[in-house]
């Protein structure tokens, strides 16, 4: 008899409460994420204002190569993976043949590769060919001749032998550059792999006979980025304005996938974290560490599809 | 003629020829070599920290830039000279370094009122402050002068800072113990109720952190409106005495050493790589110790002395040349993959697929540890085991001891030292060795220190900070590489000061040792 | 006094008992730590002869990846020794013959400060202070190497010449000491000098000259840097081992060698070095040792080029260094785990090989020199 009463009274105290905290029961728990590095710091940023936000929810980030994203949300390791690439077709199957669905690819930011030189190189722009002749061994994208002198390119100021930097074989970015810059080629035995995309800039930097390739992110006053010709001839430069675009050919998407059945709603961290994510506050954070962010109408149209509220229009 | 050689002769000592020269000039050069490194890494290290002028640069062409100049070199056609600045304002110039040609400086000033803000978002801001807004009294937003402003930015520093604390205080002691309760039981009610009520305060504590708008302009006279809770600190270096710039050198050491660090591991303090470092030393020394000092009775008091014990020690003092990097691929398959996996099937497996302890964590990383440094006691203990004269077992088992008695009474107490010197020696090596923990569990950021107030409060399976390390993910897998630098000197520097006094603890020590107990156990 | 016949039976069989119990976990727990230990051979084994048996491995694809890893990382060890073995054998011979007591005991400590020096910190100065300063002033680095050991000669030369009390102040026996202000010295006047002289022979840029000249190419991270650096890191315990050596022959030898009219020199280098040579071969291989498995300093230092060039002045890659950073993102049981694993087991077998025998060797010394009646 009494112990309904107590429930009743325990329901209206309930309901009183969820009423003053704006009905929507504020959100809990650990987020849990793993996957690609360069998104490390970003992913970090976003978990440190969630926090702010939420302070009930906490990010906990793991971040050792966007390769261990997949089949850590295949086998539910994680919910979230944050990724530098598209997931490949193989690792997408896999992932639907253990849960039956597949992950929700929401992307985050923008980022373009960088061929960058040495600050004073007299070097302004370089065409897919002679890129892919200087860096690889196969030379898949067609040019004639190898490129290991910068004489070859009929530079009067710089002689020499062309020093090649890039990333070490497991990163994502050194994948991306071979299939986007080398036709899917090889790199030539020559290339100085390095453990981060900011020692390839600072190789750079300090050697005016060197080439190499790093994120957006990563330029610094050192080197200089060169601009990309495509086959008619334009000048494709790597400002944001182009990435956002989509405009220049070393550009690309970085990706969170999340581990979600169709039809079911977002849990409360996995909202909490997306709402900031997808928003412009979210999105300022992609522009202070040196990413592009993403237009508007994407934010929109991503939001819509994930079930977040509108943006607030001012 | 010739007696004039003899006598020269007779004056000069006999030469010892090239050779001994040369053999001098080697030690000579092996010093030079290593008081050269230790010399740089104080002196960027230390450098780090001191409150640089920040100078206004004015170039040729009327453009004004201010920061601090860094380094200079020769321009590549060999005529003049560039220098680097450090300007700041990433979120106005998209960029924190400027090159600038040494001749095309025109003039160079250090003006007083040039404010140094350190950011939480986009790093520092190098330019002037134009008001605090809102005002406190009836000056008027925005034409407040300089000295006024940073008056009123200092005291609303100190009012922050105060609202700061009150934040974390809220978010350490109410709000994480209600949220893990309320992920252990989602229906608790009363904790829902609390943690909403907690959650509000917080947001009333953040909206009055939010309050506060700095107008800074850029010394080119472009204006920004900066929150003031994104600010960390603020500096007017050129107006400093040297006298406040040792006291601010002196802030600066202590805020590197308490304070986690910031903006992607490339600048703020080292505090969770210490504690991930020494934790990570204790619980392996608790582990190598008893271990270590096992596998020496064993091997010096226990064992039959014959053609096997004498291969096996040798082969145990040979795992101590072996490559860290093989501790480090033996740690990540047996203990990580395997123990770990194992553990997890028996014990977490509601927890699975996610690992608990099947990934690098705290514990694999010290076991994997303690294993690359139980040579290291081993050989030490059974040196200190030897140095211990027969006669003094032989004695004690005439007496009647038992073996065990006569081992723990009598020889054991004397080899303690040998023993405490080997474990020094091992703590020392642990601590410097980064190799096998990038395999079996350490992380480059790791939000949670693996001690916290949760049961059972030391997480052995978390992942942890280390100094090592941090060095590594700083220097090499930041964002930018030149504005680490200061940071991986002074992390460079506390680590081989934590090393070199490990080492001279040990060194002290087995001198104290070899004095106290050579002279019985010689003769 | 609490005799034992005077207690109870029962208590002494009790502690006897205790003892025995003891005794054998002692034995069990000893011979459970060391299979531990020795457990690494046979975990890596374990792993990796299934798969190359199994046919998990191609074989082309083996040698097309080791290949270059093992090349460059007996290139790294070749140029560390190259540089560490000259200096710590010297330094160890003046140590033990000619340097002062006092000295001695106080250098002995600073070298293993040395030793104690991570790898990651030799590593980053090398890769990212030192490469950069040496590839913008090759040439003051090349006659660096030139000066500094001309210079000991020179001060050898000097010293004959000076006058007797200034002699006195400056004995051999504190060479070690100072020295050191007078290589700054050289060192500065290399500096200084470096320039005009680039300028005079080589055009003003030894890059240029070599490129043009000799057809070889600097890369900035070379086996050079590598090889100093490593060096550095291998110099210490090179030096205490020889040292060991060189101090343990009798000194009889020493004094009969001496009192038949040989300098010190001499009879370092004529009776010495020979009865000490085993003990410094097993130096120089326990050197060669750390050299194969260094990991940190070849990763941040060489450029982790897979290169198989002899040129001193171009990168490697080493097999440490390959296991380091892929090894964490390769899936357990995979071709590339058993790979790496592999190379791992190269690493594991070349260094307890090169150290046992380094072990065997100062073995068989210590008896030799105990029957010529020295020291322990």
């Amino acid at each position: 008899m009494s112990g309904s009463r107590h429930l009743a009274w325990l329901l209206l105290a309930g309901l009183l409460a969820l009423l003053a905290t704006g009905v929507r029961a504020e959100a809990v728990g650990t987020l849990g994420a793993m996957g690609s590095d360069t998104l490390a710091g970003l992913m970090l940023r976003w978990g440190e204002e969630l926090t702010e936000r939420h302070p009930g929810i906490r990010l906990q980030l793991q971040a050792s190569g966007s390769a261990s994203a997949p089949p850590a949300l295949t086998a539910g390791t994680v919910r979230l993976g944050p990724m530098s690439r598209p997931m490949r077709k193989a690792e997408r199957a896999a992932f639907v043949a253990r849960h039956g669905y597949p992950p929700v690819e929401i992307e985050v930011a923008r980022d373009a590769l960088t061929v960058v030189v040495h600050r004073h190189h007299p070097l302004e722009a370089l065409d897919r060919e002679t890129l892919d002749a200087i860096f690889s061994r196969t030379r898949r994208c067609g040019a004639q001749q190898a490129i290991t002198r910068w004489e070859q390119l009929g530079l009067d100021e710089l002689t020499g032998r062309i020093e090649l930097h890039g990333r070490n074989l497991t990163s994502g970015t050194y994948g991306l550059f071979r299939q986007r810059a080398l036709c899917g080629g090889e790199y030539r035995h020559t290339l100085n792999e390095h453990p981060g995309s900011a020692a390839v800039v600072a190789a750079v930097g300090e050697t005016r006979s060197a080439i190499g390739y790093a994120g957006l992110n990563h330029l610094t006053a050192s080197v200089k980025a060169l601009a990309l010709v495509d086959a008619e001839g334009g000048l494709h430069r790597p400002d944001p304005e182009a990435v956002r675009r989509g405009d220049y050919p070393l550009s690309r998407s970085l990706y969170l996938y999340l581990n979600l059945p169709p039809g079911e709603p977002l849990p409360g961290p996995e909202r909490a974290f997306l709402d900031l994510v997808l928003s412009p506050a979210g999105q300022a954070s992609v522009t202070a560490l040196g990413f592009v962010a993403l237009p508007e109408a994407t934010l929109v149209s991503q939001r819509r599809r994930l079930g977040l509220a509108p943006l607030p229009h001012d | 003629m010739s007696a004039v050689r003899a006598a020269l002769q007779r004056r000069r000592p006999r030469a010892e020829g090239a050779g001994a020269w040369l053999a001098a000039g080697c030690v000579a050069l092996s010093l030079l070599l290593l008081g050269a490194l230790l010399l740089l890494i104080a002196v960027r290290g230390l450098g780090h920290f001191w409150p640089a002028s920040v100078s206004l640069v004015e170039l040729d062409d009327g453009r004004r830039l201010a920061g601090r100049a860094v380094r200079e070199l020769p321009l590549p056609d060999g005529e003049g000279r560039e220098r680097l600045y450090f300007t700041g304002n990433r979120g106005l110039d998209g960029q924190v370094w400027h090159w600038l040609p040494v001749a095309r400086i025109v003039a160079e000033s250090r003006p007083r009122d040039l404010v140094v803000l350190e950011r939480r978002r986009w790093g520092d801001f190098i330019g002037r402050l134009v008001a605090v807004e809102p005002a406190p009294d009836a000056v008027a937003a925005g034409a407040g002068n300089g000295a006024t402003a940073w008056a009123q930015l200092e005291a609303r520093l100190a009012a922050l800072e105060r609202l700061r604390e009150a934040r974390d205080t809220l978010q350490r002691e109410t709000i994480r113990p209600l949220a893990r309760r309320l992920e252990a039981d989602p229906g608790d009610g009363e904790a829902r109720r609390a943690l909403a009520a907690a959650t509000a305060r917080a947001a009333r504590l953040r909206a009055a952190m939010d309050e506060t708008i700095l107008v800074l302009e850029s010394v080119d006279g472009r204006r920004l409106r900066q929150p003031l809770d994104e600010v960390l600190a603020a500096r007017r270096p050129n107006a400093l005495s040297t006298w406040e710039k040792l006291a601010a050198w002196m802030q600066g050491v202590w805020r590197f050493l308490s304070e986690g660090p910031s903006a992607a591991n490339s600048a703020g303090g080292v505090w969770p790589a210490i504690f991930g470092t020494v934790l990570m030393v204790l619980v392996m020394s608790l582990l190598v110790t008893p271990f270590g000092v096992l596998a020496a009775f064993y091997l010096n008091e226990v064992a039959h002395q014959g053609r096997l014990t004498r291969l096996v020690r040798i082969a145990v003092r040979n795992l101590a040349g072996v490559p860290s990097i093989v501790y480090g691929v033996f740690g990540l398959g047996v203990f990580v993959y395997g123990l770990g996996g194992t553990l997890d099937e028996w014990f977490f497996s509601d927890a699975l697929p996610t690992p608990t302890f099947g990934t690098g964590g705290l514990l694999w990383a010290s076991l994997t540890l303690a294993l690359l440094t139980l040579p290291v006691v081993i050989v030490a203990s059974e040196e200190g085991l030897a140095r211990i004269p027969d006669h003094q077992r032989e004695g004690a088992l005439a007496l009647g001891a038992t073996r065990l008695e006569m081992l723990g009474r009598v020889v054991l107490p004397m080899a303690v030292p040998a023993m405490l010197t080997g474990v020094i020696l091992a703590i020392a090596r642990a601590a410097g060795e980064v190799v096998p923990l990038m395999l079996v569990g350490v992380a480059k950021l790791a939000p949670q220190i693996p001690v916290d107030g949760d049961f059972p409060f030391l997480h052995l399976d978390r992942k942890f900070m280390h100094l090592g390390y941090h060095i590594y993910g700083a220097a090499f897998h930041g964002d930018d590489v030149q504005a680490a630098m200061p940071l991986v000197f002074a992390t460079a520097l506390l680590l081989v000061l934590v090393i070199l006094v490990l080492n001279l603890t040990a060194i002290f020590l087995r001198h104290h040792v070899s004095t106290r107990h050579a002279a019985p156990s010689r003769r | 006094m609490n005799l034992p016949s005077e207690a109870p039976p029962s208590r002494t069989r009790w502690r006897h008992r205790r003892d025995r119990l003891a005794t054998g976990l002692i034995a069990a727990g000893g011979i459970g730590v060391i299979l531990a230990v020795l457990a690494i051979g046979v975990f890596l084994v374990v792993e990796v002869v299934p798969a190359l048996a199994g046919g998990g491995l191609a074989v082309e694809r083996l040698h097309a990846t080791l290949t270059p890893l093992a090349w460059g990382t007996l290139k790294a060890a070749f140029w560390a020794l190259l540089f560490a073995l000259p200096l710590a054998l010297g330094a160890a011979m003046h140590s033990a013959l000619f340097m002062s007591p006092r000295l001695r005991t106080r250098l002995k400590p600073a070298l293993e400060l040395m030793e104690a020096l991570p790898g990651v910190v030799i590593g980053f100065v090398a890769g990212l202070v030192l490469a950069p300063w040496v590839e913008r002033h090759l040439a003051v680095a090349a006659l660096l190497l030139v000066t500094l050991p001309l210079g000991a000669l020179l001060a050898g030369a000097l010293w004959r010449w000076l006058p007797v009390a200034l002699r006195r102040c400056l004995p051999l026996a504190w060479a070690g000491l100072w020295l050191v202000p007078w290589l700054v010295l050289l060192g500065w006047g290399a500096v200084a000098l470096a320039p005009p002289l680039e300028g005079l022979l080589f055009g003003g840029d030894l890059r240029a000259w070599l490129d043009a000249e000799l057809g070889l190419h600097y890369a900035a991270r070379n086996a050079l840097i590598v090889g100093l650096a490593m060096g550095f890191a291998v110099l210490p315990s090179v030096y205490a081992l020889a040292e060991e050596a060189l101090a343990g022959v009798p000194s009889g030898l020493t004094e009969g060698a001496q009192a038949l009219g040989a300098t010190r020199w001499q009879a370092l280098w004529r009776v010495v070095l020979p009865a000490a040579a085993p003990g410094l071969l097993a130096a120089v291989m326990i050197g060669a040792g750390r050299a194969v498995g260094e990991t940190l300093i070849v990763l941040l230092a060489s450029g982790n080029t897979a290169l198989m060039s002899l040129s001193p002045l171009e990168g490697m890659r080493s097999l440490a260094a390959s296991i380091a950073i892929e090894l964490p993102e390769a899936a357990p049981g995979s071709p590339d785990y058993h790979l790496l694993l592999l190379a791992a087991l190269a690493l594991f077998a070349f260094t307890f090989l090169v150290n046992t025998l380094a072990e065997l060797v100062r073995t068989r010394l210590r008896h030799r020199y105990h029957r010529l009646g020295g020291a322990p």
